[in-house]
Order: structure tokens, then sequence, then C-alpha cells
């Protein structure tokens, strides 16, 4: 019976070429965006979710309460941990682990520091507990013993084999290995993690190593006592008992922070707070990130992944509504089998297996396209698909058993709602050569019309979802931030063996390369980088004006470099220290001058010294379009300060443009002379700004692919609608044309429906989709305006595209001689 | 085998009824071979229709070998309808996507006979009605004689007791109807098949036992040959 159902499918699918075609065209896109979605979706909701009672596990960070404004930290203060052992009932296991930054590993019975070993990431500092929350294989040593004493070290194997390439692993153990200037003994060996995770960690020093204080850097680095301050290496991880709330957890934290570190006077209208964050959120909370001090471990974004679940789902959506427009459409064409089948015996559940068969077939078809494409879609989205993410049928038993039930959701999608219409056909009807009865014709072409509305609906809602985000990132990169993006290079001194005067050196090089105007000695340039506020008061009179001032550091290049417009007062000068200050004009009309004249001269009060207002600039945009101008000055800082940026201002290139080729060359042979250890890194300033906003540009990129495939299916499906009608419709078009129809007329006569359906689209779509934008341009304080042409634009553009597209058909239905077609009936 | 009880057909047009059939009583033994004849649009399809479970009257009572058909569910007429009725019509209606041999095969397929059992059984019927050769072909490319032969072939395929042909030879030259009426003859000769046949011919009406007229829906004379 099947194998029956498969050849007359398979006679079917060939006969009805086209139809097939624009069938398994849409389903192939649909399911492989689906694909692609589920890697992306699977592999960043399955990390860590392998560890023994996961949701019991949860880090401590600290919300800071400055004002309304929050900031977040994913360290905790020094001393927590222990106060949490001793007071805290609820708590199972307390780990806490502290980041090192980057440190040179020396293997000593090498004569020289090898090049490979430099700046590691993955190094904590970590007691015995670590190993007791999470478990890995030990290949030598034991996870009790081996990090109890000071200074020893695990490795996982990776790591380990980097560090000796010629050792068997028994032959590592009490190998020294030396962290910067930490000498320590190798004293177990571990499996890195087979499942995902964010545990990257690789080199274990043992925590006793800072803890008991010999070390005084290091004990320092570790803060048992202070809890003031906090570090975002400083981590801890709790397991609490079964059936401890959190929520109870968190109340008892704030207890024991009100009792070590009680609010004072001076820190009014501020305040600090413990979370617990569950471990299942660390690899998405964007607030507290994963961990700050080893590459590679980016936050997914909820939001996106579930944008990205939509488009899937749309686009799947799509591809199921033009297969069921297209079988319902022909539904009459294949009555006369299934009333035929009928009167030979067959069952109404019989028929409906037998489409159903058809369409599983043809989803299958498209799968196994889908499964040929994937790859190369990962490929082609390898900019923002994460490299871990990887396509490979044999040992991805979830992706298989996904494509099962994805072939059997669409077959059924698709196939169900044509296999009853079809079956129902009745066999008398058909066998007295009357096609499906009137109503029911009318009943499928209304479904069939709803159907081509509800596409044109989710492409009009893409497109005009694309138009605004290109719209708005076309604003915000190309506005006027009041300061000079292009032609500027940034490079950042390193911070170790570095001094002033190697930085001196540097300066004067760079300053004899010919292409480069004029160099600001600094910290971060305008808008990127980080951002350090302090609170500062201002006088005026009796009334005390408190702020949250945002600082810059430059010297008297940074404004020129800039291109930052000093409205009144002066430049800073080589003499100028922290007691003169540039301010923006936002913090002079804050300190309640009208004119930005009227600032010069007045004193600040910072930290405790009076700081003298001798300039200031024009605002400027030092945050991303996300957030407002805020209150900021600029102070001077010298080439004194470790570490500084140097931001070069290029001459402009000349038609052939090397120049800037030949300046980068020129400024990395004069680094490699000043610091022949460090490799030299540079930045094009509108490229790190244009980076600011790569979250949008990837929601752009996605979007514009998105509306293209959607437009592509619902195209296609419309063509073969059009195609469909117009062939139903020949006679009636021949007859026109013998009473004396023209070809306009006749054309306007076919494309009145789908103007008709498109406008429905597009009235539907319009409110959704302006909540929609709305929404979106809520996360930016600077934002384009949500024009009307956007609306006009995708509704005009649809209109065209789908006319386009039955246009054709059309014209060749309406300009056909009508003498052949009536002949033939 | 079978008995209509004033069965009426008709359909509502404009809150008036328009009759088809208007109160037709009728019964047809084992091995009756009936022709139904009379002018166009008396009713004659609906007539057969209703015998064979295609179609439901209006009105009345229907039994068929037993069974009180206005009593049963859709899914018990099926099976009867399986299990007794083979339908030939005039315009053959066969499967145009299949071949000859698969369109006289699909009956069996939905009786759930094995594999190796439809095989012998449709080579059975290909041989008797001499059109092996023609087992690959697809309908389209068969003269409407043939056509016919292999709509009778399918028909004959699942040994019905009861034979409905509407118009068999409606479409077919003399020569070839000729041959499609002995054919009949011969079935309810030596198979003992029911055969219940509607036609415009006289000719093809005298290879019957029994003549119906039908006029406006109604039995205007029944006689037997
Ligand atoms: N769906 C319907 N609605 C209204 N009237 C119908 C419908 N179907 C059939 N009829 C009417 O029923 C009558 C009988 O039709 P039927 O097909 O039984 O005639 P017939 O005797 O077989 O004619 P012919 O010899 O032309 O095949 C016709 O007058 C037809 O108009
Ligand atoms: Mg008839």
């Amino acid at each position: 019976m099947i194998k029956n159902y498969l050849i007359i499918a398979l006679r079917n699918f060939w006969r009805n070429k086209l139809f097939t075609f624009i069938n398994i065209i849409g389903l192939s896109i649909g399911i492989s965006a689906a694909i692609v979605i589920y890697l992306i979706v699977n592999y960043d909701f399955t990390f860590d979710k392998f560890h023994k009672d996961g949701d019991r596990i949860y880090r401590v960070v600290s919300n800071f309460t400055y004002q309304s404004e929050i900031g977040y930290n994913s360290g905790v203060c020094g001393p927590l941990a222990g106060a949490i052992k001793n007071q805290v009932p609820g708590v199972e296991i307390t780990v806490p682990f502290f980041g090192i930054y980057g440190p040179d590993v020396i293997i000593p019975e090498k004569e020289k520091v090898s090049e490979k070993y430099k700046k590691q990431d993955g190094v904590i500092l970590a007691g015995p507990d670590y190993f007791k929350l999470f478990k890995y294989e030990w290949v030598i040593g034991s996870p009790k013993t081996a990090l109890t004493e000071p200074n020893n070290v695990v490795l996982t194997t990776d790591q380990a084999k980097r560090y000796f390439p010629s050792l068997q692993y028994h032959e590592m153990i009490g190998k020294v290995i030396i962290y910067d200037t930490l000498k320590v003994t190798l004293t177990g060996l571990i499996k890195p993690f087979k499942q995902k995770s964010d545990l990257t960690f690789h080199d274990f020093i043992s925590l006793s190593t800072a803890t008991n204080g010999s070390n005084k850097a290091l004990f320092s680095y570790v803060n048992l006592t202070s809890w003031d301050h906090t570090n975002s290496v400083s981590q801890l991880f709790i397991k609490l008992l079964p059936d401890v709330s959190p929520k109870l957890v968190e109340k008892q934290l704030k207890q024991i922070l009100l009792k070590n570190n009680p609010p004072t006077p001076d820190r009014k209208g501020s305040s600090h707070s413990f979370v617990l964050q569950p471990l299942n959120d660390l690899h998405f909370n964007e607030r507290f990130g994963i961990f700050d001090f080893t590459a590679n471990s980016s936050v997914a974004s909820k939001t996106t992944l579930f944008g990205l679940l939509v488009i899937a789902i749309f686009l799947l959506l799509l591809a199921c509504i033009n297969f069921i427009n297209l079988t319902t459409a022909q539904a009459s064409k294949r009555a006369k089998e299934i009333g035929v089948r009928k009167t030979m015996g067959s069952s109404r559940w019989q028929l409906i297996i037998q489409f159903l068969t058809e369409t599983f077939l043809l989803t299958l078809i498209a799968v196994l396209i889908s499964i040929v494409i994937t790859p190369n879609l990962l490929k082609l989205f390898s900019n923002f698909i994460s490299s871990g993410i990887k396509f490979n049928l044999p040992h991805q038993p979830n992706i298989v058993l996904f494509l099962v039930l994805l072939t059997l959701l669409v077959t059924f999608i698709a196939g169900f709602y044509p296999a009853i219409i079809l079956s129902a056909s009745k066999s008398v009807t058909v066998l007295k050569n009357q096609s499906l009865s009137n109503n029911r014709k009318t009943r499928s072409t209304i479904l069939r019309k709803t159907l081509t509305v509800a596409q044109f609906i989710i492409a009009l809602f893409f497109l005009m979802g694309t138009i605004l985000v290109a719209k708005q990132i076309h604003y915000v990169l190309n506005k006027d931030l009041g300061f000079k993006k292009d032609a500027i290079v940034t490079i950042s001194t390193p911070w170790k063996n570095n001094n002033q005067a190697k930085r001196q050196v540097l300066l004067n090089k760079l300053y004899s390369l010919p292409q480069i105007q004029l160099i600001s000695v600094g910290e971060d340039p305008p808008l990127t980088g980080g951002e350090r506020f302090t609170e500062v008061s201002y006088l005026d009179g009796k009334k005390e004006i408190k702020s949250n001032l945002l600082l810059k550091y430059g010297d008297k290049n940074y404004l020129k470099v800039f291109q930052i417009k000093l409205l009144a007062g002066r430049d800073l000068l080589s003499s100028d220290t922290l007691q003169q200050m540039i301010i923006n004009d936002t913090y002079a009309k804050i300190i309640g001058c009208r004119y930005a004249q009227d600032a010069i001269g007045k004193y600040i009060d910072m930290d405790g010294k009076k700081s003298e207002v001798i300039g200031v600039t024009a605002d400027f945009h030092e945050h991303s379009a996300h957030s407002i101008i805020k209150p900021l000055a600029l102070l001077s800082i010298g080439i004194d300060k470790n570490n500084s940026e140097f931001h070069l201002a290029l001459k402009p290139q000349s038609a052939d443009g090397h120049e800037w080729k030949t300046a980068i060359a020129g400024m990395r042979n004069a680094w490699k002379e000043v610091y022949p250890d460090n490799d030299f890194d540079y930045e094009f300033f509108d490229e790190a700004i244009a980076r600011q906003y790569y979250r949008e540009q990837n929601t752009s990129t996605l979007l514009t692919w998105a509306t293209s495939l959607s437009i592509l299916i619902s195209c296609l499906g419309l063509l073969g609608l059009t195609i469909y009608t117009t062939n139903q419709r020949t006679k009636e078009i021949g007859v026109r044309k013998v009473l004396g129809a023209s070809v306009t007329q006749l054309v306007t006569l076919l494309s009145k429906e789908l103007s008709l359906l498109i406008l429905l689209a597009f009235v539907i779509t319009t409110p959704f989709a302006w909540i929609a934008m709305n929404k979106w341009m809520q996360s930016f304080a600077d934002r384009t305006a949500i024009s009307w042409w956007i609306f006009a634009l995708s509704g005009g553009g649809m209109f065209i595209i789908a006319l386009i597209t039955s246009g054709f058909q059309t014209v060749k239905a309406a300009i056909a001689n009508p003498v052949k077609s009536l002949r033939s009936e | 085998m079978l008995s209509l009880k004033n069965i009426s057909k008709y359909y509502q047009i404009g809150g008036n009824k328009s009759f088809v059939l208007n109160n037709v009583s009728l019964e047809v033994e084992e091995g009756e071979f009936v022709s139904i004849m009379g002018p166009s649009g008396s009713g004659k399809s609906t007539l057969l229709n209703i015998i064979g479970m295609l179609d439901e009257p209006s009105e009345g009572y229907h039994y068929f070998a037993g069974n009180a058909v206005h009593q049963l569910k859709e899914k018990q007429r099926a099976a009867l309808y399986k299990q007794y009725v083979g339908f030939v019509f005039q315009a053959y209606h066969l499967i145009d996507e299949l071949t000859v041999y698969e369109n006289i095969e699909t009956p069996l397929i939905y009786q759930n006979y094995s594999g190796s059992d439809r095989k012998a059984i449709v080579a059975d019927m290909l041989d008797r009605f001499q059109i092996v050769g023609k087992k690959d072909l697809f309908p389209a490319q068969l003269s409407g004689g043939q056509q016919q032969l292999v709509g009778i072939a399918r028909a004959l395929i699942t040994k019905p007791k009861l034979i409905l042909a509407d118009e068999p030879t409606g479409n077919l030259n003399s020569k070839q109807g000729i041959e499609i009426m002995e054919l009949f003859a011969k079935l309810n000769k030596e198979d003992k098949v029911t055969i219940i046949q509607v036609t415009h011919s006289e000719k093809n009406a005298g290879y019957g036992s029994r003549i119906i007229n039908l006029l406006d829906g109604k039995i205007d004379s029944s006689i037997k040959l």
C-alpha cells in the first residue's frame, strides 16, 4: 500500500514539477533555518547542564546602587566566603576562587621564556572545595590533597601537554612552573570537561598559596579583610542544601554585610547587596558576564535566541503555507483520483494517510537538501555563530531526533489540512463530473487568501523591521557625535616592562613618521573604553550641587586630535595637573551656568580637593546611543602614567591610499624597537565605534536574511498560485478578450485581488510593526524617527515585488490568443 | 439481493423540493441482469448511485444483502460496498497517474490482499481480458474501448457479487459496445454475477433479463424478458 502511495506521489511530483520545486525550495529554506537555529539555541542552552545538583549551585555576585544607578559586579568582597562558611547554615559548600589576569608562564627547565606561554588565561587560585563542587575526572592526584598545600598547581591534561610536550603525564608531576614570579609544583592532572561549560580554567593554583600570607602581594590580592573592595576576579560559588530558598540566603548575606560594613554618612544614597545568580543564568546574564579574566567567554543573549526562534518558526510557517495553498488549489485536479479511489473501496483515512505520505516524502526531500546546505550556512554565518557549534549528524543523536520530529511536525502542519480537504470530496459529485462542491470551493479559497495575507504580513513585518534597524544603525554611526572619528589610530602601551622613558622614546619615534599629524597621550578615547565616575560637588552660593562626574584623561592634544569643540576657556597645557579641568556643556548647565563662559574659573570639589574649570567643551557623545549625554570632565594626564594610550591623528590619504598602510608599518617598527616582547596592536577609532553596535549590526544582518528569505518563499508561493489561477481563468480571459477587453484591462482585473490582499496585509501589519519598533527603540536614548516612509517604502516595495512576481504570468495570460484557449474547451 | 422501498431523492431548490426520484420501489434478485432506461435527466444515474450506496436517498428504505442500509453508519456501508459492489463508469474513471496494472491492482490494496496474492490475481485478470501487453501503459495511452475494458477488469478484480454500470458503452463505438455487452452476459451466466446497467440503447438493454423504464423519477414500466 505504501509503495503504491509512494509511486503515485512521485508521479504527481513529476507531473507538477513547478509546484514540487516551489514547495521543496520553500521547505528547504525553512528547515535549514530551523536546523541552524536549533544548533545555536541548543548550543547556548546546554552550557553547564551536567553538574550534579546544578540547580542548587549559585554564584554570589554584587549589586551596587548609587543614586538611581545600579552597578553590577560578578565578584564579591574577599571576606564574604569565610563569613558564609561560618554563619549561613543553608549552604552546603562554599567555593571562593580568584582569577589571575594573563600571567606569563615559565617552565624553568627551558633556558628562555618561550613565546607561547605569555599572557595565559584560565589561571585561577582555587582550593580543594572547588573540586568538591565541580567534578572533574582525575588522571593523576586526588581532589582532596592536590590543592591543600600552598604553592601547588593542578593542570588540565591539555594545558599540561602544552607546557611539557615531551613528557608522559606521570613524569610531569613534581615539575616546577612559574607564574610571573610565583613558583609552584605540579601535583595533579585532570581531564577538561567533555561537555560544554563556561568553566574553562586549566591552571588551578592552590588557594592556600595566597591565604597563608607568606606571599604579600597575593595575600592582598585575595583581600580577606576589607568589605569595601570588590574585585570581579574574586569569585564565589555556593551550593545550597536541598530546599533552601536562595531569597532567604540573600537576606542572610545582607545581614552579614550590614554587620560587617555598616552604612556611614558619607555613603548616603549608595547601597550594596549580594545576589545569588543561578548556575544556569551564568551563560546568559550580560550584567555580570561570565568571567572577565578569561578570554572567549561571551554571554549569550536570550532575546537574540528568542528572536532567532521566531524567525525559524516564521520561515517554516511560510513554507507550510505555500504547501497548503498550492495543494488545496490543486484539489479539483486530484478530485477525480480521489473519487475513483473511494468507489474502489478506499476509506477516508486511507486517503488522508496517502496524502500525508506525499507530504512526508516532500518534507523528507527538503530535509535531505537542508542537511547538505547546513554546513555551508554555518560557514556563511561564522561571524556570529560561535565556533563551538558543529553540524555532524553521526555524532549528534539529538539533532537526528530533532530532524525526525521536525519532519513529522512539518508533514503534519503542511499536510493535514490539504489531506482533509482533498479526502473530503464525495465520490458521487466527482463522478458526476462536477468538481468540488461550490461550498467547499469557496471555503478553501477563503483559506488560501487568508494564508496568502498571513505570508504578506510576516514578510512585511520583517521588511519594516529591517528598514528601521538599518535606519537606526545608519543614524548612530553617521550622526555628528561631537568629535572626529576617522583617521585616528589608537595604540595602548603595555602594562608590564614599561616606563616613562620607553613611552617617550616611542612617542618620539612615532612623531618622526611623516604620515602622523598629531599624537595625544592619555586614557580612553571618547565613546569607547571603560568609564569612571566620581562624585563631585559644586557650591553655588549656599546650595551644594552634587553630581556624578564622568572622568576622561588626556593631554594638551586630546581635544585637537578628536576635534572636540572648545566653547570657552582654554585647552589643557602640559603644566596642568588634576587641579585643572575642562568640563562639558551639560555639566556647565548643571552647575547653573547659562553660558559656557560663566563656568570658567569656578571651582569643583573633587575627592576633597578643589579643581578649577579652565575650559568648557561642546557636548559630545560619551556613550553609545543607548544612553544620554552625562556630565563629564577632562583632566590632564601625562606620559608618566603607566599603560597610557596614544591617539594618533593621521594625515589624509592621497588618492592611491598607501600612506596609512605605510604608517601602520612604521608604527609597528617603532613599537618593536621599544617593546620587543609585546605584540603590536592597533585599532582604527571609527572601527572601535562601529564595534559598539555589533549587536545591532548582527540584528540587522539577521533581519536582512530573514526578510529576503521570507520574501523569497512568499513570492515563490505567489508565483505558483498565480500560475494556477490564471490557468483556471484561461477560458474567462479568452471570452473577455473576444468581447473586447484590452490587455491593460485584463491585467488590472487579474491583479486587483492581489492588490487588495497586500493592502489588507499592510493595514494589519503596520500597527504591530509600529509597536514592535517602539519597543526596540526603547533601548536607545538617541533614536532615529520611526518615519512614515518606512511603512510606505515597505508596503510599496512589497506591492511591487508581488506585482512583478505575478505580473509576468498575468500578462502572458492576457496577451494569449483567445481562439486557442476557447477551442480547447 | 437488494430491495428499495419508497425511495425518494430530492434537492431543495428555492424552497421547493425538486424530486429526482419519487417514491421508487424495486427488487432485484441474485443473478438478474437488469437494464435501466429512460430519457436524460430522469434519474437513472441517481438511482444507480443509491443502489451502490455512493449516494444517499432523501427518504425510503434500502435493503442490501439482508442489511437495512438506511440504518447503517457510513463505515458499515463502506464495508458492505467493498464486499459486494463493482462499479463501471461511462467515463471509465481510471486514475491517470497509475498504469493499467496499478489501476487494476488498487481495489485489492484497499481489501488488504498481500503483495503476492495481488500479483497472481491481477495477472489472471490481465490474461482473461487479453491486455497483458498493455499492463505498463498509462490510461492516456489506451483507446476508449481498451480503457473501458480496464475499467471493467478493475471492477471485477475483487469478485463482486453485483456490478453496477452507468452507460458503460456510452463512449464506445458499436463494435466495442457489443464486446462489452457480451462480456457482461457471460459474467452473468457463468459467474452468476448480478448486473445492473444504465443504457440508452435498446439493443444493449436486450442483453439483460429485465428492463426498467424511468420517467421523471418514477418507474414507468418493468418488463421481464
Ligand atoms: N446537486 C443537484 N442539485 C439539483 N439537482 C440535481 C443535482 N444533481 C442532479 N440533479 C438533477 O437530478 C436529475 C437526475 O439526474 P441523473 O444524473 O440521475 O439523470 P440521468 O437520468 O442519469 O440523466 P443522463 O441520462 O443524462 O445521465 C437531473 O435533472 C439533475 O438536474
Ligand atoms: Mg446519467
